[in-house]
């Protein structure tokens, strides 16, 4: 303990100098910048600033490119919340009550709740990262093939909850967004599915395309179905903080939220989606008030963005202990790292403690410094609700556009958005809701790989689903899941609460 | 410092007015050539004020990328400050950023990082790549070669290659980790099996990151890799390295033995270079050829290529070529050999 806070003590001399707090700074406004545009990620910010840190002490070259990372969670909210634009997979799931929450003028109190919740999720990941991070790597490495696919079957099994109305839609939902992510190169055996000799198919559909063209696009083209007098303009701006009764819905969700993504953003592979996704389903499964859902339940705002901050800090652990990027942006962090000629991995707590625990303060600092950044501006984004239409929707699809583009400079992309676009229009309008088609899109080919590898090692034994502990319990949860909502009680208690 | 940056400045100014001066004697010669070819074509090469496009027909953040990156800045430097940018088109096994290089204007200012994947595999794998790697490319220099590594959970009892054709051939088997399947690494264990004359149980994974993970967890034992991507792993002792595909020992890792003096006569590896359009400008061949070189030979640049597992490559464009042609011809018939077609 007294060595943990004498690191800790170290770590911050290292991050309060000015030149990284100055680099933590640049990358906090740049994440939040890119956040808010949709469909410019980090990835493609990081790499593009790469070359800038092969001058910069290794230090402080990785400080600005942590802030990028989370400065982009943070952004990627505002979005959601305002426009129903999710840019990243965790995103999506804040726009289910955001953006309706936004709807009833309550914007300001939906990006408070996100920035607070998400601060508070960040420090105590921050904490974990730095206390625990050797002793939950092994953790990690203790989730095999089998267990993967037992997680995410445990995963769709709730997604089908998640929508609002009919099961058999959500199911339907589920199930064909299962079938647009086999779309592309099968990893077992590098044969094309569904490709029609395409060749931009071959890698899959894009999920910034699917899901903005899905939610943001198709929601503008509905809002052009109405006149603009009863939306956009009727919008109250409202108080912009949140009441007191908002914050006190919020402080349970937000804690929940934190214990959940800190422990699945530890997974390689997905983990702050899985958290965003998981922290929804929990929340509208415990909180008080999940007669509200749907509506826009601050719940079921604060629980999904304090999960999917505290899984993006943790998923350094991987990335510090072992040297194994967990997603995307850490594999450009490792790049990074390896150019400065620093192997990340077990040693490097002890042969970079400056780095170590230098991150680990700017963490920290960083997420103090998102909170300045972001609480002020909140007032700012509200009133981006009150430009009319006609000069609002043009940016949103120019920026949707370019950002589209931008993930495989290529304009196959493009096409498909607007492809998704008037598929989700479609989908409104037939009353089916877009969120369990992501969820079947993301765990789906997740799922068939992780099945088929842990198959391939067993030489086609399923008992192996069954035999081992992490698997087997992750599966009677599933089958609990299942017998509660097939019970007919429970169910009719379900529509109630849908209803409601 | 400043004696040094001006003397560079001169030499640069140097280099741009020669530049210059045999690029007008290309324009009169490029009469000859088609329209389309020759209105693309600028008096001066590299065009002043014109940036350099890279693609990297990969993601961001791998090797290539890096590596990329790396010699992009190095390039820039040594074409008189011509900005040389980097720009991913990821796609079908590299062979969608590679197309669009093919067509396109074959000016010098579009190139592509051309590799074992886009040039030597995926043309055989896919069935529907519209480029010759060879005829439709004009290739300019080797920028890195990288000899793969066969890696082993330390507890998995295997330290050579007779362990894992010993275990291969024991009731269970053995299950080998790749980066995917029709990869290098994984036509590298096709070519084993048929050597060996064993059956090892195929595990492949979607791209090296996650492959890695479950051979330092044990999921699997063995992993066929690249050695850049495996070789922080091998120095912390996460994994063990068993064999090398490359003639000569590596000297970032002298230790592990090749695969040649375990009994099995296998070179093979990944490469990538510099690549343009088929019909460059011979003055623009020379100069980025020259400038891939001289970025090559720092010593800096050296260091962190050979630290990281990878060989500084050390080729004329007509021996990139003909190497090109070469590894193109092998990995066909290695391809046509495992069955694997993605089609």
């Amino acid at each position: 303990m007294e060595s943990l806070i004498a690191n800790l003590a170290h770590g911050f001399s290292v991050a309060l100098s000015w030149q990284n707090l100055l680099f933590a700074f640049i990358g906090c406004m740049i994440g939040t910048a890119i956040g808010v545009l949709p469909g410019i990620g980090p990835v493609a910010t990081i790499s593009l600033l790469l070359p800038i840190t092969f001058g910069q002490p290794a230090t402080t070259a990785i400080i600005m490119l942590a802030g990028i990372y989370y400065g982009a969670q943070y952004g990627g909210s505002t979005t959601s919340i305002l426009l129903n634009l999710p840019g990243e997979v965790s995103a999506v799931v804040t726009t289910l009550e955001g953006y309706k929450m936004a709807r009833k003028g309550r914007a300001g109190a939906a990006l408070c709740v996100a920035a607070l919740g998400s601060f508070f999720a960040g420090s105590v990941a921050t904490v974990l990262v730095a206390a625990s991070g050797p002793l939950l790597t092994s953790v990690a490495l203790s989730f095999g093939p089998a267990d993967y696919f037992s997680l995410m079957l445990l995963g769709l099994i709730i997604a089908a909850v998640l929508a609002q109305g009919s099961v058999i839609k959500s199911i339907g939902m589920v199930v064909l967004g299962v079938a647009l992510g086999l779309v592309g190169t099968d990893v077992q055996t590098g044969q094309q599915r569904f490709t029609f000799g395409i060749p931009e198919l071959s890698d899959g559909l894009d999920f910034a395309a699917l899901a903005m063209g899905m939610f943001g696009i198709a929601e503008i083209i509905l809002n052009l179905d109405r006149p603009e007098a009863r939306s956009a303009l009727t919008v109250k701006v409202g108080s912009l903080y949140m009441t007191r009764e908002e914050v006190k819905r919020s402080i349970p969700s937000v804690l929940r939220g934190t214990a959940l993504g800190s422990v699945l953003g530890i997974l390689p592979g997905g983990g702050a989606a899985l958290a965003s996704f998981g922290s929804y389903m929990m929340e509208r499964r415990v909180s008080k008030n999940r007669h509200e859902f749907g509506t826009g339940a601050i719940e079921g705002v604060a629980g999904p963005e304090s999960a999917n901050n505290a899984a993006s800090q943790t998923s350094f652990i991987p990335l510090l202990t072992l040297g194994i990027p967990s997603n995307a942006v850490m594999a450009l962090m490792v790049g990074a790292l390896i150019i400065q000629g620093i192997q990340p991995g077990p040693r490097m707590v002890e042969a970079q403690p400056d780095l170590f625990w230098g991150l680990i303060a700017s963490m920290w600092i960083g997420n103090v410094m998102l909170l300045i950044i972001n609480l002020p501006m909140i007032g700012m984004w509200v009133r981006l609700l009150q430009v009319p239409y006609r000069y609002l929707y043009p940016s949103i699809l120019i920026f949707c556009s370019i950002g589209v583009y931008s993930i495989n400079n290529n304009v196959f992309d493009v096409y498909l958005t607007v492809l998704f676009a008037i598929a989700g229009y479609l989908f409104a309008k037939l009353r089916m809701e877009p969120a369990p088609l992501l969820i079947g899109f993301v765990l789906g080919p997740m799922m068939e790989e992780h099945l088929r590898r842990a198959m391939l090692l067993s030489r086609g034994d399923p008992m192996v689903f069954v035999e081992r502990p992490i698997s087997g319990t992750l599966l009677a949860i599933a089958a609990i899941a299942l017998g509660l909502m097939a019970l007919p009680n429970l169910r009719k208690k379900k529509e109630e609460a849908m209803a409601g | 410092m400043s004696g040094r940056l001006l003397r560079r400045g001169m030499l640069n100014a140097a280099a741009l007015l020669a530049g210059t001066v045999a690029a007008r004697a290309h324009a009169q010669r490029s009469d000859v050539q088609p329209p389309e070819r020759a209105g693309a074509g600028a008096p001066a090469w590299p065009a002043p004020g014109q940036p350099i496009r890279v693609v990297v027909p990969f993601a961001p953040g791998g090797t290539t990328d890096l590596v990329a990156r790396l010699i992009a800045a190095g390039m820039q430097e040594r074409l008189g400050g011509t900005p040389v940018l980097v720009e991913n088109r990821p796609g079908a096994g590299a062979t969608l950023g590679s197309q669009f290089v093919a067509s396109s204007p074959a000016d010098g200012t579009t190139l592509v990082m051309s590799n074992v994947a886009s040039h030597a595999i995926g043309p055989a794998l896919y069935a529907n790549v519209r480029y010759d790697p060879v005829r439709d490319f004009t290739h300019i220099a080797l920028v890195v070669s990288n000899p793969s590594v066969w890696v082993a959970n330390p507890r998995s009892g295997l330290h050579s290659l007779a362990d894992v054709v010993r275990r291969a051939r024991s009731g269970r088997g053995l299950d080998i980790a790749t980066s995917g399947a029709g990869s290098s690494n994984h036509l590298l264990v096709v070519r084993f099996t048929q050597l060996a004359g064993v059956e090892l149980n195929h595990v492949p994974y979607r791209g090296a990151g996650p492959a890695m993970t479950d051979v330092i967890a044990g999921v699997v034992p063995l992993m066929s890799d690249s050695l850049p991507s495996a070789s922080a792993h091998i120095r912390q002792g996460s994994v063990r390295a068993i064999a090398m595909s490359s003639a000569e020992r590596h000297p970032g890792f002298p230790e592990v033995p090749t695969f040649r003096e375990q009994g099995f006569d296998l070179v093979s590896g990944s490469w990538f270079g510099l690549s343009g359009p088929a019909g460059l400008p011979a003055t623009a061949v020379e100069r980025l050829a020259r400038a891939v070189g001289a970025t090559l030979a720092a010593p800096e640049v050296r260091a962190r290529l050979i630290e990281t597992g990878g060989t500084p490559g050390d080729m004329t464009p007509e021996a990139y070529a003909e190497f090109v042609r070469d590894e193109h011809a092998r990995w066909a018939a290695l391809v046509r050999a495992s069955g694997a077609t993605a089609e």
